[in-house]
């Protein structure tokens, strides 16, 4: 496991203490193992991204952190009390945005704000001004008064958002908050949530499409099959595969395997491979103008080589043997 | 907690009204649908004017002097009867167009064939199959006559041959009033057999004390088959509309609100006991819907209000609780609503709220429905429409209650059992 003291890249603004940890983490339905001992912090002002494809056990996580499933194994750590310990006051300290739309449809985006305000803890007063405060973040104040029924995709994700925000939880865990909503709608929510980590609020936030980890996440933890595989920042989780870039070679590879050519796997490591197409990770610090003349000298026709920087989904080829999109 | 989480369910069921005012709307109808095709309402102890054909077939003297008395526009018969003189055709007519409720017919050469016991006579009685009530009246009393007419068979037969040529040759005055004075002189010497007490039933307490206490109070009592009908579907409906209320659990279960509730909530007695008097306030409302309301379209009276009101709170409260405990075992809500439905049918169909109790199967009646609440309520709640359950009310509404704590507790118990690995089940 990694975390943020032991690396550099990490720019927090708030000082380090772990409002999340997680150790050991498990749980199995039957011989399914859900989650697999997996461990990570997050810390204040910090937005760790949970990175996996459906099925990799990133809901199973969070039902765990938020007391929904009683763990098999392991211990969560909210600011530094065991959850197990009293559950009530975790839960005071943070708000969960689950995946499904978990709000009422008959009542109006300002009831139930309030409503789930109230739930929280907050008195009548407190919850409607609050709620109010909310409308006008989240740009639905227009609409406070209309049922959530007549409201589109992406504003029935603002009003799920916002009915977690009526305490100011300080740890806030969001799973999948954007899926299903156009793109718009979708830089509106991640925008939202930018201003919250800036203003101190630890957030896990779990997903599957690699651009808002790769945008939003100062920290990135690639989980499937419900392990841990890796962690670390972008540039951490890019340096595992060859510094900042691959070389995508295109030719015949039919009849030809890299592990025949004399000296290959010394010099390149193979990230992916198809008939058509080789994706390479330079071994050690080397010239790129010198790789590419090795890369030409192989003993096929080559038609076309490329530099790509190294993206998430290569990070997670590499680590599973599968693209994340598939 | 408990208040806020009442008052949003209460909001969102004002927000949508639609299944809850098809359970109360549904039982309203069928009320209608029944009473009116069997019977209706009845008021005062009367059994309202009976209209039937009368078709003479035999147009002899003593007929003559029956239709003449059914014409009177006075007297007991005139009070209940409403006869229309008509030939067999129009009577068959008017009782496949449902205008009367029975023909009665008096076939030809009837009063001959009885004076002079050459062969035995029938009288004919058609009956309009879409009423139960005024046919069954006429039929009772056509039993009485000819019950009266075989005794006066046997008793008077030595003097029929003189009647047989009294009604044969003419009506000469002093022949018959010397015919009427012989025939009143053995019914003088019959008097020590005919003035001991008839021996009479009565059914459900319904025609004795209900008199008397009507008398008392001045209120009409009478029978009123919308109110045994009412009773019957509000018992059955109100564990429907139960039904209805506590299977938003199971929404909120399947819309993921209740797991984020417990995101933010540890304890959950709260959210079961909000859905449970959510559902109680339902049944209650829907009670007062249908009773009260039922009451002033059917012309039911309540002589007991208090009563009635009382046991339906224990009834609501049972309902509820019932039905929580349904809801906290099904598995998700399209099972929870099937389950409902075959639970609150299983209850109700023994419970005598769809037939009468006495209708059903006799293993079902003595050993199945003494031990149903539907039962317990349908008849209290029909006693109380008599004006006769006195003090059962209080009993069976303290067992409703006591049912109604022991369900709520085992649902309490079960929900808990299925939370204590996680909600997401």
């Amino acid at each position: 496991m990694m975390n943020a003291e032991s690396n550099p890249g990490i720019n927090l603004p708030f000082p380090r203490m772990s409002m999340l940890k997680v150790q050991g983490l498990s749980k199995a339905f039957g011989a399914n193992r859900a989650v697999d001992s997996v461990c990570f912090e997050v810390s204040p002002g910090e937005i760790y991204g949970l990175l996996g494809p459906n099925g990799a056990g990133k809901t199973t996580t969070i039902s765990m952190l938020c007391g929904l499933l009683k763990p098999d194994a392991g211990e969560i750590f909210v600011a530094g009390a065991a959850f197990s310990a009293d559950p009530q006051k975790a839960k005071r300290i943070m708000g969960v945005v689950p995946q499904d739309l978990a709000l009422y449809e008959e009542l109006s985006g300002r009831e139930n704000l309030e409503f789930w305000g109230r739930i929280a803890g907050l008195s009548s007063r407190e919850a409607k001004s609050r709620a109010m405060e909310l409308l006008d973040a989240l740009t639905l104040a227009d609409r406070a008064k209309d049922a959530v029924k007549t409201y589109s995709g992406g504003m029935k994700r603002r009003i799920n958002l916002g009915c977690a925000l009526l305490h100011r939880p300080q740890l806030l865990l969001l799973d999948e908050p954007t899926v299903g909503i156009d793109p718009q709608a979708r830089l509106n929510i991640l925008e939202f949530i930018g201003q919250l980590r800036a203003s101190g609020t630890a957030i896990l936030y779990t997903t599957h499409y690699l651009e808002e980890a790769e945008s939003i996440c100062q920290r990135i933890g690639i989980i499937d099959q419900g392990k841990l595989l890796a962690e670390g920042t972008l540039s951490q989780l890019q340096e595992r595969l060859g510094r900042d870039r691959l070389f995508v070679v295109e030719a015949d590879f039919k009849d030809s395997s890299p592990d025949a050519w004399d000296g290959f796997n010394q010099r390149f490591r193979v990230i992916q491979r198809s008939e058509k197409q080789l994706v390479l990770a330079a071994i050690g610090a080397r010239d790129p103008s010198e790789c590419l003349k090795d890369l030409l000298g192989l003993p096929v026709r080559v038609e076309n080589v490329t530099l790509k920087r190294p993206s998430l989904n290569d990070v997670f080829l590499q680590l599973t043997g599968r693209d994340l999109r598939e | 907690m408990f208040r806020v989480l009442l008052a949003k369910d209460l909001r969102r069921a004002w927000r949508n009204p639609v299944p809850w005012l098809v359970n109360l709307a549904l039982p309203l109808c069928i009320t209608a649908l029944i009473g009116l095709t069997f019977g209706g309402y009845i008021e005062s102890d009367q059994i309202g004017r009976i209209k039937f054909a009368f078709v003479d077939e035999d147009n002899s003297p003593a007929t003559t002097y029956l239709r003449g008395y059914l014409t009177a526009t006075t007297g007991q018969a005139a009070e209940h009867l409403e006869p229309l003189f008509v030939n067999r055709e129009t009577a068959l007519q008017l009782i496949n167009n449902n205008e009367i409720s029975s023909v009665f017919i008096i076939p030809a050469n009837f009063t001959i064939d009885y004076l002079t016991g050459r062969k035995s006579v029938a009288l004919e009685l058609i009956k309009n199959p879409t009423e139960s009530i005024h046919p069954a009246v006429l039929e009772e009393l056509l039993g009485t006559v000819v019950t009266g007419m075989n005794v006066a068979s046997r008793y008077f037969q030595f003097e029929q041959p003189e009647w047989k040529a009294a009604v044969q040759k003419g009506a000469d005055p002093r022949q018959i009033l010397e015919l009427i004075e012989r025939a009143g002189q053995r019914a003088q010497m019959a008097r020590q057999y005919i003035s001991s007490p008839l021996i009479g039933l009565e059914k459900n307490g319904s025609t004795g004390k209900t008199k008397s206490n009507t008398s008392e109070s001045g209120t009409d009592g009478g029978f009123n088959l919308f109110a045994y009908i009412l009773i019957g579907m509000t018992g059955m409906y109100l564990l429907f509309l139960a039904g209805s209320g506590m299977m938003d659990l199971q929404r909120e279960l399947r819309i993921r609100t209740f797991e984020r509730y417990q995101t933010l909530r540890q304890r959950t007695w709260a959210f079961l006991l909000s859905k449970v008097v959510f559902a109680g306030a339902l049944v209650l409302f829907g009670s007062f819907v249908l009773l009260a309301g039922g009451g002033l379209i059917f012309h039911i009276h309540w002589p007991q209000p208090l009563a009635l009101a009382a046991l339906m709170c224990a009834y609501a409260s049972f309902a509820a609780g019932l039905m929580a405990l349904l809801a906290v075992l099904a598995p998700d809500e399209r099972q929870a609503n099937s389950f409902n439905y075959i639970v609150a049918l299983s209850l109700s169909i023994p419970g005598g709220c769809m037939f009468p109790a006495g209708a059903l199967p006799d293993f079902m009646r003595h050993h199945i429905t003494p031990f149903m609440p539907t039962a317990w309520f349908a008849d209290t709640a029909r006693e109380l429409s008599y004006g006769n359950a006195k003090f059962t009310w209080i009993l069976v509404s303290f067992k409703l209650v006591l049912l109604s704590v022991v369900l709520i507790g085992a649902a309490a118990f079960f929900l808990r059992r299925r939370l204590k690995t996680g909600a997401r089940t």
